[in-house]
């Protein structure tokens, strides 16, 4: 216990992806016996875990001391593991780089002057640097695949409604799910299946019903246009595209249609859904409460002033808007329709191959500050990762090549419930070119 | 988006912006709402809207009481409040 | 008034369950502040609503007695809005595909004839907390929010405070008659909205205003009163209605504007993500059709045509279906269904007021009620020592057969030992006797009296005023001034 205590404070002083650390906090509440025995894990901090705080990376959360567990998470304390703390992340999900925490910085461990990504950005830089094998994280556009890409671990986003949303602070309701970063396929595949189930508390989570067809012949490979990825990202992808040939797998060359339009898609939904979600932080029931207000309305508005970020405060404004009356038509449901014509246009893919691979990002890690990509180009960064959310597809991101000293990640899809399909083609992919390690890693959370 | 209509958002968002953040929030929901024009472009003729993927219809609950109660922890988590009840200025 | 007015109603009624509608936490009503919460009816980050089953099944019941079309596909959706009583600052409720649509309730009118008003709508919903105002602070209750809550919306086919009056009264023994809610305006488990507009005859819908805070059915009949004739003021004056929301004043009997500074609201209602659609099976219908009975009105027709019971007796009876079922039991007995009305809206019921208990707490059993029947019509006691039985029954919770024989109730039916005791009474009261045949018959009265309180009155009314008038007679042996036609035998009591 104690050199793991100290590999990981040495590292966080590097990297600082936690936001609350200790081992011995919840161990009480960890099946002594199981499956995943003694196995510690993070679990980021929009996800409930008794005992500890969850920020959710906000102030307005703050030192919110949490009195429930999520279910997935329980799931995994029942098979043994142990949660060992809660992880940096961007402010209620919202960001592709983490930076966006109102409370602290983390920095890839590759690079401490990158990003780790966003919004797991804290779950995927403790594993990459070994602080835990596994943690948990939430994707709604992204968030667990594009930070796994920059740190060098492995990230599935499981199909929708396969793992419970109890104890999830929402941001989108309708296309996030709880993720894993994992340091290898077999941890990741484990912990799926140890976590995902049929929740009572969930009524959106649906019984597991795969084809029984686990092995892939044919891999879709997306076509990707000039400019559209970095050099960096581009020699990646193409160095993964020979590797799954000479893998034997049939690969295909695809084009997604409506893939120019899930961006703005994603955004009118993921607003909407958050500018309600978000509405319950009012300084009433819990949380950053301004004690000055002598209104009501007072005390909701200067709570969530004071509260929210910047970043946060656009997304509500924008969702709020999307859904104004007079609005709705050419946004909202515009955008649903959307939804509908990129699910067409993977199923007619997915009638041909058994699995789409595609990138993850257009740029390796970027550095902290908006001088490489601005919040804006950020936002349209997340079409590769943000399909996969308005279909409720399984995704998961494969580490694949060092450039430039930093790790580059490369995706597959699958059709709904087809994880097994990614696992096995991931475990293929490892089996010959296994994940890198960031210098100064070790396994110390073994011992 | 012209300010007027920022703030008239921010309102029902329950958002009280101060004079420089509505000149920031305006430019950048711009451009925003710019970047969602371009779903006009796209050909959804015929199309129904998702409003959920893979849903499985009539999940319900059986009408009967948990068995743990929670209510002693959530009112030592809120901010101000007297005996059992919650505490905020008044309405008027 | 040389306007035509229209008048819709939304009435909202906390449904009876276990457990609120999205959550697990009891369902109560006045139990200590803030203890029948979780994280999910607090609003706390993470939580999830999950739908109550036994909430579905009563609003299907509600939009079948309402004579409903049910929506193949029940939709939930988010109204979206600030407040310092709602957990999530958005309320789960439904909008575009509620549970019913395009209903009607046959409303019964003062004069006795029906009308069709039809029902926009039936939906399922949440409450929300409550709000004490107190001085510089308000105290906030999450005990209420999250219980079920059913809306149901009137089109505006009523016309008036009276009949809106109405429509409360026996809208509200309906769903008490189907068990889905207390319908008690006190306690705030049926609240009531009205919407009024007025016009020129023909002019369709005129701007409506709508009054909140009708506590009571003859708080809507007043208010709607003074509301419509106040639309009439403002429009005679040549002004024009601002579409508001009014709330109505007890005390000075008024409607006053709510001064909101916010705009209208503008909701945002979009498809509740977290919740999937209820696609209502027709297994599921039929459940819900058995489990419905007669509802009031039609059983008061039943009671009207089939036993010819008086309007009064009727509503009585029908007024709580506990009251109509215990009748119904009692004539599956056997009982006469005039005897047994009589009884249940005369003496039963004027026990159980002075007792103050209801009918079926008290020890009046329908076997009890139909030996007591029998033994009156058999005669073995009269009608008067059965009315007595009644606080007996009530007091000692016995069977009235066992009382009459601990008691020595029986009545005498011995015709011997009646003239017996009747020859005695007769004879210690020779001067009323003179009267009697002298003309003054209601001296019969006082020989009756006399005759009871000597027999502990067993003895049979009938059969003891046909002996006395007999003797009396008889002692008059051809004395045609006593054979007074007045003098009739007026019939027994009963």
């Amino acid at each position: 216990m104690k050199k793991y205590r100290e590999y990981v404070e040495k590292w966080e002083r590097k990297i600082g992806s936690f936001l609350q650390f200790d081992p011995e906090k919840t161990k009480g509440d960890s099946n002594p016996d199981g499956v995943l025995k003694g196995i510690p894990f993070g679990v980021k901090d929009n996800i409930a875990l008794k005992g500890f705080d969850m920020t959710c990376g906000s102030k307005i959360l703050e030192n919110f001391n949490c009195p429930y567990t999520a279910t997935a998470v329980e799931q995994l304390q029942k098979a043994g593991a142990v949660a060992v703390g809660k992880m940096n992340m961007d402010e209620f999900g919202m960001g592709s780089s983490t930076d966006n925490s109102a409370l602290a910085e983390t920095n890839n461990p590759w690079d401490t002057s990158r990003v780790a990504g966003g919004s797991s950005g804290g779950s995927a830089a403790a594993v990459a640097a070994g602080l835990v094998p596994f943690a948990l994280g939430s994707d709604t556009g992204g968030s667990v695949r594009q930070p796994a890409s920059f740190c060098g671990v492995y990230g599935l986003k499981p199909t929708y409604g396969t793992v419970s949303r109890y104890g999830l602070t929402a941001y989108a309701s309708s296309l996030e799910t709880i993720g894993i970063c994992g340091e290898s396929t077999a941890i990741t595949r484990n912990v799926f299946n140890i976590m995902r189930g049929v929740d009572v508390m969930d009524n959106t989570t649906v019984d597991y019903k795969p084809s029984g067809k686990d092995d892939t012949q044919t891999i879709a490979v997306l076509k990707i246009g000039d400019g559209d990825l970095s050099e960096e990202v581009l020699n990646s992808y193409k160095v993964s595209i020979g590797r799954i040939k000479d893998l034997g797998y049939i690969v295909s060359e695809v084009e997604l249609p409506t893939l120019k339009f899930v961006v703005p898609a994603y955004y009118v939904i993921a607003t909407a859904e958050a500018s309600a979600n978000l509405a319950r932080f009012n300084g009433i029931r819990y949380g950053l409460a301004e004690k000055s207000a002598e209104t009501p309305s007072d005390l909701m508005q200067m709570s969530r002033n004071a509260g929210f970020g910047d970043e946060v405060k656009l997304r509500i404004l924008l969702g709020t808007y999307v859904l104004r009356s007079g609005f709705q038509d050419q946004y909202y449901h515009r955008a649903q329709k959307i939804r509908t014509a990129i699910l067409g246009d993977f199923n007619r893919i997915f009638e041909e191959a058994d699995a789409l691979m595609l990138p993850v990002f257009p740029t390796a890690a970027f550095h902290h500050g908006s001088s490489d990509l601005t919040q804006l180009q950020q936002k349209a960064a997340d079409l590769y990762t943000c399909s996969a959310n308005l279909a409720g597809l399984p995704a998961l991101a494969v580490p694949s090549t060092i450039e430039n000293g930093l790790p580059v990640g490369v995706q597959f899809t699958a059709p709904a419930f087809e994880e097994e399909r990614l696992f096995r083609i991931s475990e293929k992919l490892e089996e010959i070119f296994p994940a890198q390690k960031p210098e100064g890693f070790s396994k110390e959370w073994k011992a | 988006m012209d300010k007027g209509e920022l703030i008239k958002t921010a309102t029902l968002a329950k958002l009280k912006l101060d004079e420089k953040e509505v000149e920031k929030l305006a430019l950048e929901v711009s451009a925003m709402l710019e970047n969602f024009s371009l779903m006009m472009e796209a050909d959804i003729d015929g199309l129904e809207p998702t409003t959920q993927t893979l849903q499985q219809e009539n999940r319900t609950r059986s009408d009967s009481p948990g068995s743990s109660n929670l209510s002693n922890d959530l009112l030592e988590r809120v901010p101000e409040r007297e005996d059992r009840f919650i505490v905020i200025p008044n309405v008027i | 008034m040389k306007y035509q007015s229209f008048v819709g109603l939304e009435i909202h009624i906390q449904l009876i369950s276990e457990t609120k509608v999205f959550c697990s936490c009891p369902n109560n009503f006045g139990d200590e502040p803030n203890t029948n919460v979780c994280p999910v009816c607090m609003g706390y980050p993470g939580a999830l609503p999950s739908l109550n089953e036994e909430a579905v099944f009563k609003a299907l019941k509600v939009c079948k007695a309402l004579n409903c079309h049910i929506n193949e596909k029940a939709v939930f959706d988010r109204k979206n809005y600030f407040y310092p009583d709602m957990p999530k600052n958005y309320q789960i409720t439904q909008f575009e595909s509620p549970f019913g649509v395009d209903g009607y309730f046959n409303l019964e009118l003062d004069d006795g004839s029906y009308k069709k008003i039809r029902i926009h709508d039936v939906h399922l919903e949440e409450d929300a907390g409550k709000m004490i105002h107190d001085g510089y602070q308000s105290r906030l209750d999450y005990n209420r929010a999250g219980t079920p809550l059913l809306e149901i919306v009137t089109e505006p086919d009523l016309v008036a405070g009276r009949d809106a009056e109405l429509f409360v009264q026996q809208f509200r023994q309906m769903v008490r008659y189907l068990e889905v809610t207390d319908g008690n305006m006190e306690e705030g488990s049926l609240r009531c909205d009205a919407n009024t507009s007025i016009n020129l005859p023909g002019k369709g819908l005129g701007t409506k205003t709508e009054v909140k805070n009708l506590n009571s059915s003859r708080f809507v009949n007043k208010a709607l009163t003074y509301e419509i004739k106040r639309h009439a003021k403002v429009i005679d004056k040549g002004g024009e209605i601002v579409q508001e929301t009014r709330l109505w004043d007890e005390k000075t009997s008024t409607s006053k504007s709510m001064r909101t500074k916010e705009d209208s609201h503008d909701y945002r209602y979009f498809p509740e993500p977290d919740l999937p659609p209820y696609r209502v099976t027709a297994e599921l219908m039929k459940e819900v059709l058995s489990s419905m009975l007669e509802l009031p009105n039609d059983r008061k027709k039943r009671y009207l045509e089939d036993f010819k019971l008086s309007p009064e007796q009727a509503a009585f009876i029908t007024g709580e279906r506990k009251t109509a079922d215990w009748f119904d039991s009692l004539l599956k007995l056997g009982a006469d269904s005039n005897q047994a009305a009589s009884w249940l809206s005369g003496d039963i019921q004027k026990v159980l007021n002075k007792e103050d208990v209801s009918l079926e707490e008290s020890p009046f059993k329908v076997e009890r009620i139909k030996e007591l029947f029998d033994l009156i019509n058999a005669k073995k006691i009269s009608n008067n020592i059965g009315k007595n039985l009644l606080q007996a029954m009530f007091k000692e919770d016995k069977d009235p057969s066992v009382l009459v024989k601990e008691k020595g109730l029986e009545q005498v039916s011995d015709t011997g030992a009646v003239e017996k005791v009747v020859d005695e009474v007769l004879a210690a009261h020779s001067a009323v006797v003179d009267a009697v045949r002298a003309g003054e018959e209601k001296q019969v009265g006082f020989l009756m009296g006399q005759l009871m309180k000597a027999t502990g009155g067993k003895v049979n009314p009938q059969m003891a005023r046909e002996i006395i008038l007999k003797k009396i007679k008889l002692d008059i042996s051809g004395d045609s001034q006593s054979r007074d036609p007045k003098i009739v035998d007026k019939g027994s009591e009963k």
